[in-house]
């Protein structure tokens, strides 16, 4: 149930979230929606994965995100010979006190920027597992937690194969969106060429929000409501996922989790209380696409996920009962959306 | 011209050039500019539908309700809603009028009077057949078939008039359907493209019109030329084989002979319908009568005379019927010299006694009756037209009471050489026992009038006849010599026989049939029972006219005149005044028996219970006939408006959904008016897509509706209401949705084009739901049924689990 509190700190949330964005913006400029899925992950408590040919600003959205927040923040670059205890940390044993001592790795820090994730091998890329998911990290037995807010943003290129290792399905798993780039629009490019000729515009980039007000903005993310049709619809997206002829792999549990949750932050950023199926269509794409493994044939056909993904969108029905109110008394006339032509044809 | 105009055109002529047909059956001609109107707006509105690319069905529809209407209008103007739509009423008049018709095509020969009946039979009946003609050579574009109906309109022309309705009209209408054949094939081969002509044009002239239609084409020559040579075989090779009776070019037939053109009547073989009536447990009252006749016990109820001996039977010859004129003619044959008085009789016939035949003293001179009666002069009968029956009626007859003597009648001049050949003419068939039995009893008789006498005295008493009813009729040539060998049976038998053994001895002879004169009953009245019927000869004699006989023993009353040896002003003593009718009545007359069937058509009385069912419903069709015509036209217009009135209905129910101030009820009313918009946009063309949210479903209604400002914000008002109420944890924001609605209807209805807003009220896609309501409480219903089922039979339950494992 909302509060007087809760709704003071979506307030907070929205203007909180617009400030990062616009500074955000100021540097990648031309892709809001881009800008605004990062920002989503960032409250829901995901991983971004940035997919995108080279050049076209994947490094600099994650370092303009990074900066644009006053908060730890740690770059790897992965290449083939990096080794899981350059990411983790490494004990090492010290000679005066005769001890071990942890020595963190780089992902001891609120924002992780892995760049070029994969180009390491997938043993190293393995070492994110644990920490990504359940935000800590267990050397020599010992865990350590990581700070808090805790994000992973990863970038790769889709394009070039040689000596690069996919993710694998448990590793893609783990981010809660992926998102592309895209090459801007001729007058944001002709922009780009003015802003960035002289200095880099991420050296002016000042922090306009603190660890702090992430934290508390994530956790304002958590009151907002999810009404159970909205749940139910999110369950039979991924279900559908499972069952749709052109996959053989459909989304995980996590999946369902990590949509819902990214409904409740894209919720909270447009200054709702609750979360509308909307919320779902707009993400479902960017959370489920990335985990979903199309059959042989559908890439012969060549189908791509994302345009399964924009299938089972059209096919399934979007819940119109089991609202607070709604349920209460029923409507005459039957289900809005009982049985349609559109749904039939598609 | 487009290919389909002319085919339409050609189905048009070829349906008016076969209704020609019908014109020999008819006495005027008049109707069939009729029926071409009727039909031009039938073929026209089907164009109309057509050109508007409307589903076939949806035409057909179309050009039935358009002939209904012009039939209404037609036939039943004055009974109709607003004079165009067939309410009951109209309805009704039409059943009537078919009914009627029905009745005057059994009663009238060829050609028949044109009475409103007949008129709406065949004016009906041509529209019938040219819908059927348009919808399958025009509509459904298969002008083949279109043949069926066309020969299905000249066959019954030509069964009705008696055996071929003439060469020209076959002709006619095979032109016709030739011309619907090419019509169609032109058609075709212009949709195929440009045709070329073949080689056979001028050189340099254009094979063919830039549409493919402008010249005769080669394959269209070919066809005429197939269809005309086919034509010629099939009139042709009829004419050339002996076996087929002279084809269609060997003359008139026998059609064209049978009545002297008119108004004429027929039928009726009382013979068996007698015996019936004659067999009632009950004699049950078919009339009253009063008279001051001076002698009660010779006035016979007269119904009609059987002219016409076909050596087994006696029918009514086929006559031209005339109006009622004020004072009847003077009969026939009776001079001046023979006494003659008047006397005034009021009859009130019972109304279960309904028949076509006015019961007339012989012979009337003046008749005073209401109704739609007509006349023929030949046998003095008045005849009901239009579907006028004796049920009920009262009427004033003066007649005249003709009391020759016995010297008059053998002193009788030759009878007029006409009325002699055609009243004496007996059939070759005829058994020569006959003529034989006829020339030994009469053997020694002076003149007519004694042979006359002898034959009626050998039938009444010497003869050792019997008069039993219960003898089986019999028919053919061969009854009448079982009749006088084996001397049983009653007055149809008596009186057939006497007037053909009076013909074969050259006295002009008929059969009269009616009743004798009934019982009399203390208030002075003189009740008439069904056993009264009863046949009787009437023989003319020259300067008496038809005199009538009675040869039956035990019925009736001998006529003075035929007792030589009492003087005619004597009161006769043979003082048997009403035998059989003294004899019967005692019962109570019961009006639920109907169809006393003397005058009645074989036909009509076949079925005597069904009219007798009906007879308490009043004149014209049965009750339930109607009531049924009106149910099945009611339904037939409203079924096409079931969706419009669901749709008003449904909106009602949502915009009035509720009006309580709970958030529940807040809540209702959001998601109905929802309901209601979705279905509204659906009404004008935007399906409903249920994978869109309200939010993106609002936006797209906006966008292909072609909504702006307040209609718009008003969808997208009543979008974040749901959405509120779907999916907030309290639903908030205070809109009036029944406002919204309207607003965006409102909004949709004027960015729609005309014909879109129509449909949408008058065939709105969304009442589909109806459908699918149905179906799926039908689904319930049948998974609810197959669980009883599984439940009380546990042999059911037991085969399926492995249909479930499976």
């Amino acid at each position: 149930m909302t509060t007087y509190d809760d709704r003071a700190s979506l307030t907070d949330l929205t203007t909180t979230a617009e400030r990062v964005r616009r500074s955000v913006e100021g540097v990648i400029e031309g892709k809001p929606e881009v800008v605004r899925l990062s920002l989503t992950v960032l409250l829901a408590e995901g991983h971004l994965l940035i997919e995108d040919v080279p050049g076209v600003g994947k490094t600099m959205l994650a370092k303009a995100l990074a900066r644009s927040i006053d908060c730890s923040v740690r770059r790897i670059q992965f290449t083939p010979d990096l080794l899981p205890s350059d990411i983790t940390g490494v004990s090492i044993f010290d000679q005066q006190r005769r001890d071990f001592e942890f020595k963190p790795g780089a992902i001891f820090a609120q924002i992780v920027i892995g760049d070029e994730i994969n180009r390491a091998s997938p043993k190293t890329q393995s070492a994110l597992l644990e920490s990504m998911e359940e935000r800590q990290v267990t050397i020599d037995g010992h865990t350590y937690e990581l700070p808090d807010p805790f994000m992973v943003v990863a970038t790769q290129n889709p394009v070039e194969m040689e000596g690069t290792y996919p993710l694998p399905e448990a590793q893609r798993d783990r981010f809660m969106a992926r998102v592309s780039i895209g090459y801007p629009s001729a007058e944001a490019e002709l922009q780009m060429l003015d802003v960035h000729g002289g200095a880099s515009p991420l050296d002016d980039l000042q922090p306009v929000a603190h660890a702090h007000d992430i934290v508390k903005l994530i956790d304002a993310v958590r009151t907002v409501h999810v009404a159970e049709s909205v749940k139910r619809y999110a369950v039979e997206l991924v279900a559908a996922t499972r069952r749709h002829a052109d996959l053989r792999l459909g989304a995980s549990p996590r999946a369902t989790l990590h949509l819902l949750r990214a409904a409740k932050a894209s919720a909270a950023l447009a200054g709702r209380d609750y979360a509308l199926p909307d919320d779902v269509q707009a993400l479902a794409v960017a959370v489920l696409a990335h985990r979903l493994l199309p059959t042989a044939q559908a890439q012969l056909n060549r189908r791509t996920a994302e345009q399964v993904v924009l299938d089972i969108l059209q096919r399934v029905p979007v819940p119109t009962s089991g609202g607070a109110a709604a349920s209460a008394q029923p409507v005459p006339g039957g289900p809005v959306y009982g049985r349609q032509p559109g749904a039939r044809r598609l | 011209m487009s290919g389909r105009t002319r085919l339409a055109l050609c189905a048009f002529a070829a349906t008016m050039m076969t209704a020609g047909a019908l014109l020999p059956l008819v006495e005027t001609s008049t109707w069939l500019l009729r029926a071409a109107f009727l039909l031009a707006v039938q073929s026209g509105v089907g164009a109309l539908a057509r050109r508007m690319r409307l589903a076939r069905i949806l035409t057909v529809s179309l050009q039935t309700l358009a002939t209904l209407l012009t039939l209404t209008v037609a036939f039943a103007r004055e009974h109709a809603l607003f004079g165009v739509l067939p309410g009951p009423q109209a309805v009704q008049r039409l059943a009537v009028l078919l009914t009627t018709g029905a009745d005057d095509v059994g009663r009238y020969a060829i050609p028949a009077p044109a009475t409103d009946g007949i008129l709406l039979m065949l004016i009906g009946g041509v529209l019938l057949v040219g819908l059927a003609v348009d919808v399958l050579a025009v509509t459904f574009r298969a002008a083949a078939a279109a043949g069926l109906p066309l020969l299905a309109l000249y066959s019954v022309a030509a069964g009705l008039s008696d055996g071929g309705a003439g060469w020209l009209w076959f002709v006619l209408a095979g032109c016709g359907y030739l011309l619907l054949l090419l019509a169609e094939g032109r058609d075709r081969l212009s949709r195929w493209g440009r045709v070329f002509g073949g080689a056979s044009r001028a050189p340099g002239g254009p094979a063919a019109g830039p549409d493919g239609s402008g010249h005769a084409l080669a394959p269209v020559r070919t066809g005429r030329r197939i269809g005309v040579v086919a034509l010629g075989i099939a009139l042709a090779v009829p004419a050339a084989l002996p076996a087929l009776d002279g084809g269609l070019l060997g003359g008139t037939g026998p059609g064209q002979g049978g009545g002297s053109g008119g108004g004429t009547i027929s039928a009726v073989n009382p013979l068996v319908s007698l015996q019936n009536n004659l067999n009632q447990p009950e004699n049950r009252e078919v009339m009253t009568y009063r008279t001051n006749s001076a002698s009660p016990e010779g006035f016979y109820l007269r119904i009609l005379a059987l002219d016409q001996f076909s050596g087994g039977e006696w029918r009514p010859s086929t006559r031209r019927l005339r109006d009622v004129p004020d004072r009847l003619p003077q009969p026939a044959g009776l001079g001046p010299d023979v006494a003659v008085t008047e006397i005034r009789t009021n009859i009130s016939a019972s109304r279960s006694y309904r028949q076509t035949y006015l019961p007339l003293p012989y012979p009337a001179s003046e008749v005073d009756v209401r109704g739609r009666w007509r006349y023929e002069p030949e046998g003095r009968t008045l005849v009901g037209d239009d579907g006028q029956t004796t049920g009920g009626a009262r009427y004033e007859v003066s007649s005249l009471a003709v009391e020759p003597t016995a010297a008059q009648l053998a002193a009788s001049a030759a009878s007029p050489p006409d009325l002699a050949r055609e009243y004496t003419r007996v059939p070759p068939s005829l058994p020569d026992v006959v003529e034989k039995t006829a020339a030994q009893v009469t053997e020694g008789a002076a003149d007519d009038y004694e042979r006359a006498v002898k034959l009626q005295d050998w039938f009444t008493t010497e003869g050792g006849f019997r008069y039993d009813t219960t003898v089986t009729s019999g028919t053919g040539t061969a009854a009448i010599e079982r009749f006088l060998k084996e001397r049983e049976g009653f007055c149809v038998h008596f009186s057939f026989a006497m007037a053909a053994m009076a013909r074969t001895l050259g006295i002009p002879a008929r059969v009269a049939v009616g009743f004798t004169p009934g019982t009399a009953q203390a208030d002075g009245s003189v009740s008439v029972g069904l056993r009264d019927a009863h046949a009787w000869p009437e023989l003319y004699f020259e300067g008496v006219g038809w005199t009538r006989f009675e040869p039956t023993p035990s019925r009736g009353s001998t006529p003075a005149y035929t007792l030589p040896d009492v003087p005619s002003q004597d009161p006769g003593d043979p003082a048997l005044p009403t035998d059989g009718a003294s004899a019967a009545p005692t019962a109570a007359p019961s009006a639920s028996e109907s169809c006393p069937a003397q005058g009645r058509q074989p036909g009509e009385c076949g079925a005597s219970t069904a009219p007798g069912v009906a007879d308490s419903a009043g004149p014209g069709t049965p009750a339930g006939t109607v009531v049924l015509w009106v149910l099945g036209s009611l339904v037939v217009l409203t079924l096409p408006l079931v969706p419009m009135f669901w749709r008003m209905r449904a909106r009602a129910r949502r915009l009035g959904s509720s009006k309580g101030r709970t958030a529940a009820d807040a809540a209702a009313r959001v998601m109905a008016a929802w309901r209601e918009i979705t279905d509204t946009a659906w009404d004008h063309g935007i399906a409903p897509d249920d994978s869109q949210t309200p939010r993106r479903a609002a936006a797209r209604v906006v966008r292909l509706g072609g909504l702006e400002g307040p209609a718009a914000a008003a969808v997208h008002r009543v979008a974040g209401a749901v959405e509120q109420v779907l999916y907030a944890p309290e639903p908030g924001g205070a809109v009036a949705p029944a406002e919204d609605v309207r607003e965006v209807r409102e909004g949709l209805r004027s960015s729609a084009g005309r014909w879109d807003r129509l449909r949408a009220t008058l065939a709105p896609r969304s009442a589909v739901r109806v459908i699918w309501a149905v179906s799926e409480r039908l689904a319930e219903l049948g998974s609810r049924w197959s669980r009883v089922v599984g439940r009380v039979r546990p042999a059911g339950r037991l085969r399926r689990p492995s249909r479930q494992r499976g």
